[in-house]
Formats: C-alpha cells, sequence, structure tokens
C-alpha cells in the first residue's frame, strides 16, 4: 500500500466525483450522496468483511488479552501517529499544538516506553487528531461526495487524498519495510476493532437503515473535526430551528 | 415603614418563587446532578439491571424533551404527521431510545463524568459539554448536551456523541423512511423495530 498505489485509484475517483463536487458539499444526507448505489454495494462488501473476519478476529483478541494490553497496544500505535498530527497542526497554523504532539512524542516514547503507556495525557500533553483530510478542508477544498472505499470504509474524494499523503508522512520517517507496516496496519485495526465490539452490534440493531446511521455520522464528524468548534451557521439552525417549530407547540 | 414593605415584598417574591427553584437551575447543574444521578443508579450493586434500566428511563424522561427532540427529528415531515401520529410517533421513539440506551447498562466499568465546558448557542439554547473518563486520551467519550428553556426549565433537546448529533442522526435516518412510504410506514417501521429490540433481559449479566 505505497502512496504511490494511490495515485490511479484517486484519478478514478476524482474523475467520477469531480462534476458533482460543486453540488455535493454541504448536508450529511442523501444530498452528499450521488453515488449511493455504488457506495451500498461497496458497503456491504465491507460489512461482510468485517462480520466474517474482522470482527472474529478483534472478539477473539479480546478474550485472550486483558484490557490494560489492549489499551498498550492502542497506545503505541497511537504514537506513531505522531509525525501525520504533528506535521498537520503545523499545516492548519495551528503551532503550539504541533509543538505540544512533538513532546508528547518525547515523553510517551522515553518515559513511556516506547509508547505503550501514556503518561504525557496527564502532564497536559493531550492528543490531538489531525490528518490531511482535515488540513485540506481548513484550506478551503470541498470534500466531495460521500464515498465508500474497500476495506477502508466511508471516506471522500477529499479524506482520501489525506489518507495517501498521512500515509506517506507516517511511513517516511521511519524507513519501515512495507510488508512490515502492512502487518502493523492489521494488528492496529484488529486491536481498535477489540474496543468498539458491542457498540457496531448494538448500532446495526438499533438503526433503521445501518448504511444510512453511518454515513451520517461520518460526514457530521468530519464536518465537525474540520470546523473544531461546533458552529452556529445555517445548517445548525436548520437542525435546531427548523421553520415550523417557530410557530405552534402542541 | 417603605422598607419593611418592601423587605415583605422580597420575602413575600421569593416564598412564590421557592417550589420552582429547582425548575430554574442551569443548564449546567441540570447535567452535572444528572450524571451525578446516572452514576449512582449504574453504580449501585443493591439493584438488579431491571431496577437500574428503570430509574435511568425515569431520569432520561424527567431530563429531556422529547416532544421537542421528535419534532426536531422529523423536522418539515413533522407536519404531514396527524396529530395522533405525532403522538405515537414521540412515544414510539422515546421507546426506541429507551431500548437502544437500555442494552449498555451493563456495560458501565465505573466510568465518572466530568463538565468540561458551556456554551451559549443563542436564541435560548444552552450546550454543556461533558466527557465520560475511561482512561484518558482517546478512549474518553464526549458527549454534548443541547438544552432549551422552556417555562423556566431546562430540558436536554439533542445528545452529541463525538461529535455526531443525535438528532441529525435519526432525522437522515427518518428522512429515507418518510420519503418512501411516509408517516405510516414510519410508525410500522418504528413499532416492528422496538417489538424486535424487546428481549432485551437475556442481554447483559
Amino acid at each position: 500500500m505505497r502512496p504511490r498505489r494511490f495515485v490511479p485509484l484517486l484519478a478514478v475517483v476524482l474523475a467520477l466525483s469531480g462534476a458533482m463536487v460543486a453540488r455535493t458539499d454541504e448536508g450529511a444526507g442523501s444530498e452528499r450522496d450521488p453515488l449511493e448505489g455504488f457506495n451500498r454495494k461497496m458497503f456491504w462488501f465491507n460489512d461482510k468483511v468485517d462480520v466474517y473476519v474482522l470482527a472474529p478476529v478483534a472478539s477473539g483478541w479480546e478474550k485472550v488479552s486483558p484490557r490494560c494490553v489492549r489499551t498498550s497496544v492502542s497506545h503505541f500505535f497511537g504514537n506513531l501517529r505522531f509525525p501525520i498530527v504533528a506535521v498537520n497542526d503545523l499545516l492548519q497554523g495551528k503551532v503550539k499544538a504541533s509543538g505540544s504532539d512533538v513532546g508528547r512524542f518525547a515523553v510517551n516514547t522515553t518515559v513511556g516506553v516506547l509508547g505503550f503507556f501514556d503518561p504525557a495525557s496527564h502532564w497536559g500533553l493531550i492528543e490531538h487528531r489531525e490528518d490531511f483530510g482535515q488540513t485540506l478542508g481548513v484550506w478551503g477544498v470541498p470534500p466531495g461526495p460521500y464515498l465508500v472505499l474497500p476495506l477502508l470504509g466511508p471516506s471522500d474524494p477529499r479524506d482520501a487524498a489525506g489518507f495517501a499523503v498521512d500515509y506517506a508522512l507516517a511511513v517516511t520517517p521511519f524507513f519501515i519495510e512495507e510488508y512490515i507496516l502492512v502487518g502493523a496496519r492489521v494488528v492496529d485495526t484488529v486491536n481498535e476493532r477489540s474496543f468498539v465490539l458491542k457498540q457496531v452490534e448494538d448500532a446495526k440493531a438499533s438503526a433503521f437503515d445501518y448504511y444510512t446511521f453511518v454515513r451520517n455520522a461520518y460526514l457530521q464528524r468530519r464536518h465537525a473535526l474540520v470546523r473544531d468548534l461546533a458552529d452556529t451557521t445555517e445548517e445548525n439552525q436548520q437542525l435546531y430551528y427548523p421553520e415550523f417549530d417557530r410557530e405552534e407547540k402542541p | 415603614m417603605s422598607l419593611s414593605r418592601r423587605t415583605l415584598a422580597v420575602v413575600g417574591l421569593l416564598a412564590c418563587l421557592a417550589p420552582v427553584a429547582h425548575a430554574g437551575e442551569s443548564p449546567r447543574a441540570l447535567v452535572e446532578k444528572m450524571a451525578q444521578q446516572a452514576v449512582d443508579i449504574l453504580g449501585n450493586r443493591s439493584l438488579s439491571s431491571d431496577e437500574k434500566r428503570h430509574r435511568i428511563e425515569d431520569l432520561a424522561y424527567a431530563n429531556i424533551d422529547f416532544d421537542t427532540m421528535s419534532r426536531l427529528v422529523l423536522a418539515r415531515n413533522w407536519s404531514r404527521l396527524s396529530p395522533a401520529q405525532q403522538e405515537e410517533f414521540v412515544k414510539l421513539f422515546r421507546e426506541h431510545l429507551a431500548l437502544t440506551y437500555g442494552r449498555n447498562i451493563e456495560s458501565y466499568n465505573n466510568e465518572k463524568v466530568e463538565v468540561v465546558g458551556e456554551r451559549d448557542e443563542g436564541r435560548g439554547d444552552w450546550s454543556v459539554k461533558t466527557k465520560i473518563l475511561r482512561g484518558g486520551g482517546s478512549a474518553d467519550v464526549l458527549v454534548d448536551y443541547r438544552l432549551r428553556q422552556e417555562n423556566d426549565a431546562w430540558r436536554i433537546i439533542d445528545v452529541v456523541i463525538e461529535r455526531v448529533s443525535l438528532v441529525a442522526n435519526f432525522r437522515s435516518q427518518f428522512q429515507e423512511i418518510m420519503s418512501d412510504g411516509g408517516p405510516t410506514k414510519l410508525l410500522e417501521v418504528l413499532r416492528e423495530k422496538n417489538a424486535k429490540g424487546e428481549p432485551l433481559k437475556s442481554d447483559g449479566s
């Protein structure tokens, strides 16, 4: 999964979505999903992979490993994301946050024993969540239509491009062989999945349409992460003050 | 004496206000109190799962404005429902939420809740930001409550978990059902879903 392999995929994606970009930037529903037919198929495929492979493996891992072990593994991989977070903080002009990320990495790699523990959080160096998809959003690049990628799941052209760049950022500083990275990614994914076994099951059971549920959650969350703060914009007004609501109350 | 008359008036006014002092509490105080009550119920070992579930439901009913929440969830579709349908929708939607969140009663593992901020949203709304503490960093869960004041009392009208608004999420799901089959279909789907979610007792402990 070298970054250059994403280029053809991205080219296809962007060609598919280019024309729609302008119309599909706002909202978090079907208006953002002109490729719904394709997306639903891909979503179904990913779900099968999850149900038959990922979730059982994660469930096995959950049974044999105490929570503290899984948390440490999660911290370890989180620590390795440091170049992504620090660089993207910088690219978004958050210099102070970027400095804090560097400090976090230094503390957790040393005191935190190669990142398996997270003493930095207790020292006020809290974890930030940044990626290049968000950076592009901050720079004003529109997200384009919702897009479900094979194995990677919910995305959009902006986040797919961001993912490729972040991947390069994560790899380059460590000079690691590709097969090790793929292995690491598998372990990371299984481990993270083990934390949400029940949540995913519950979400599936309670959602009226699991596809719509996930799409909306993804679009809302990415939108909020780009803005960083809750907003009092048009959408928010539509959400909390629909027109009918101003008149009568039952 | 005009002074004592005024004092009397003030005392009289205070006496009148006293019964509604609870209703006039700040949104932050309301959320803090509710979170504390929830933690007390969930952490109480002498209660059975069912008792816990009932108490949590009562707590939710006391603090959440399900009428407003239902109207926001359906948005412009609300007026397509007859008054009787609206009433049924509120009831079914509330049941659905109770079933969904009731599933998690047994997953409680001594997590504490901390209020981390609040915000005036304008137009009479207020947000209270909380964090469910689960070991720090990304393990913690951010939960924001949006409250609206009516008749001097604040009540919750939306819950935003990790930046995903419950109202917006259900709106998008219900929108699809409404555009497919209208109000009748919506209520039918809800009834079916709730019936399926009923056998909760086998779950958990």
